[in-house]
């Protein structure tokens, strides 16, 4: 019996070389989806990680794996300039942080992890709950991991 | 609970009932038609034995969807039937009948894909097909025409299922026994729908992308089924930009050979086709599949985010500027781009320009475009213009008949083949479509 496959495997064949892939200095799986990778990044969605990949000619499916080490270093470069991941999240944080320090209705509505536009209380703020902390986006990103 | 006795083996026709297909010679002993079936021993369930369910690993599920099986040792051998000869596809005699594929042909054709998983083969024995008469129509007055050194650009055009592909394989079949240099292109929207890694070609205006695996792959595909055409021909033109050490006498085998790097595909595949096009060398035939695929703009996107339109990319304008009558092939050459309709989109720009086109060649009044509808896409219209459009229509009865009588004495159609089942199921078909035929025909011991 003859049987031909499609050859899919491309990625394992590369992956056996190549362990980890180190994008701006933190590891990643070279079976990670390129997307996926950028947009790990706090305040990197799929928007900017759609032209970031167009502009270094990376197709949507791309994996880490598969890209050449030129590609991927010159993505660190890139990600080097951008306002992203403990630095955008600083920022979001430190906005919350005034309003606190200011003694606004707005900062101790977050204080509180309450809604802060004036919405009702009594039902469905499960959102707020989530989101008004004062640590928004969680901590910050331990560099090397 | 299973039944005592499987419902296939009820099926099965008696000698009695079974009359001897004309156009099979040797077939004269019609109880050789599966004696024997396991099947329900096979379908009998036994609870008890619970199996652990293994998770396929990645890309296991797409490589059994993409399976291309061409030998079934399940079925019964067809004997008496003759192999594939390159002058029985433009003989006006043969059509009708049914010829295997020699083993080296069968080789050359599964390397550069020209097989698909939609297609029947794993039924049978070994790969056969039928002569037909668009077969003979479309393949001889081809060959007449290349053996002139004339460019052939057509697009098979047809029903769904009427067997455009099927053509198409005849066609790169007849390229390779006629000693041609075959390249083909088996699915077209695999270098449109971004599923495949793409870049900038350095140094050109307006901008233009290759695939670069994709192009490995093609070169590597192509080199390997065209061996034997293209070691024989020495290098003509200075290639001191490619990669490797190319001495002067070297074969295009060789060049085709010279790289192993995606970053290089195109350079070497461009260089290649530059050696195709001087003088004295075989005639080229380029063959793709899944025309409308590349005649829109690609889900690729440009470094400025711009959606990059098909025609862009090397290959693609490579095959578009071959159809579109600009590029001028001094050795003859075949361009032939075969159009789905299974999967496609419909697209206004590709119809008128088909239309026009056949109105062209019947030399009827050229049918104007809508002038409401202002989405025509110009690069669709160079891209086929003046091409000649051949629609592939249905088989006759004859060749239904001795297709039929082919499939029994495979095992595979478990009735008796007469005027009157044919009739019915040529019928049943549309008239005579093809890959409706093997519906009603085939499908029910498809597993």
């Amino acid at each position: 019996m003859v049987i031909t496959t499609y050859d899919g495997y491309d990625l394992q064949k590369t992956s056996l070389t190549i362990l980890q892939v180190f994008v701006l200095g933190i590891n990643f799986h070279p079976q990670k989806l390129v997307k996926k990778t950028l947009e790990s990044f706090y305040s990197l969605g799929p928007q900017t990680s759609a032209r970031i990949m167009a502009k270094y000619t990376i197709h949507p499916l791309a994996r880490l794996g598969t890209l050449p080490v030129k590609t991927v270093t010159s993505l660190t470069a890139e990600l080097s300039t951008m306002t992203i991941d403990n630095d955008a999240r600083r920022i979001v944080q430190d906005n919350i942080k005034r309003l606190r320090d200011m003694g606004s209705y707005r900062g101790r509505r977050h204080a509180m992890g309450l809604p802060v536009r004036g919405q009702q209380t009594r039902n469905q703020i499960v959102t707020a709950r989530k989101l008004n902390v004062l640590d928004r986006g969680g901590g910050d990103r331990i560099r090397g991991t | 609970m299973a039944a005592a006795n499987c419902w296939r083996c009820l099926g099965r026709p008696s000698t009695q009932r079974l009359l001897a297909p004309s156009s099979i010679p040797s077939f004269k002993n019609p109880t050789s038609v599966a004696a024997f079936t396991t099947s329900a021993t096979f379908l009998a369930k036994d609870d008890n034995q619970e199996r652990p369910i293994e998770a396929p690993g990645p890309g296991e599920r797409k490589a059994f969807r993409k399976r291309i099986q061409l030998s079934n040792d399940n079925a019964l051998k067809v004997s008496g039937l003759s192999e594939l000869e390159a002058q029985q596809l433009v003989d006006p005699t043969a059509v009708g009948q049914m010829a295997s594929l020699p083993t080296g042909l069968v080789d050359q054709l599964r390397t550069i894909e020209a097989f698909k998983p939609t297609q029947n083969w794993g039924l049978f024995r070994s790969p056969h097909m039928l002569v037909r008469k668009d077969t003979v129509d479309f393949l001889g007055d081809m060959t007449k025409r290349i053996a002139n050194k004339e460019t052939v650009r057509t697009v098979i055009e047809g029903e769904r299922g009427v067997g455009k592909s099927m053509l198409g394989l005849q066609t790169m079949a007849a390229g390779f026994m006629n000693k041609m240099v075959v390249i083909n292109i088996p699915e077209a929207q695999d270098l449109v729908e971004a599923r495949t890694d793409y870049s900038y070609i350095p140094r050109t205006t307006p901008e233009q992308f290759s695939h670069p695996s994709y192009i490995l792959k093609l070169l590597q595909a192509l080199r390997s089924a065209n061996e034997e055409v293209l070691s024989k021909e020495i290098i003509k033109l200075e290639h001191i930009h490619l990669p490797g050490n190319l001495s002067r006498n070297a074969s295009l085998a060789t060049l085709a050979n010279v790289t192993k790097e995606p970053e290089f595909a195109w350079p070497v595949f461009n260089a290649l086709w530059q050696e195709l096009l001087q003088p004295g060398r075989p005639p080229i035939m380029f063959t793709l599949d899944g025309l409308s695929h590349i005649m829109r703009i690609s889900d690729y996107r440009s470094p400025s985010f711009n959606l990059i339109h098909a025609h862009d990319f090397a290959l693609t304008r490579l095959f578009v500027e071959a159809l579109g009558g600009k590029t001028h092939f001094p050795n003859g050459a075949a361009i032939v781009g075969v159009m789905t309709k299974g999967n496609w989109l419909k697209d206004k720009s590709v119809e008128k320009a088909l239309e026009q086109a056949r109105a062209a060649q019947a030399e009827l009044p050229i049918p104007e475009r809508d002038a409401y509808y202002s989405k025509y896409d110009e690069r669709v219209f160079e891209a086929l213009k003046g091409v000649e459009v051949f629609d592939v229509k249905s088989i006759s009865k004859l060749e239904a008949r001795s297709l039929m009588e082919y499939w029994a004495a495979s095992g595979v159609l478990r009735m008796r083949v007469d005027e009157k089942t044919v009739s019915e199921r040529w019928t049943l078909a549309g008239n005579g479509v093809l890959g409706e035929l093997e519906r009603v025909s085939l499908y029910v011991s498809r597993l």
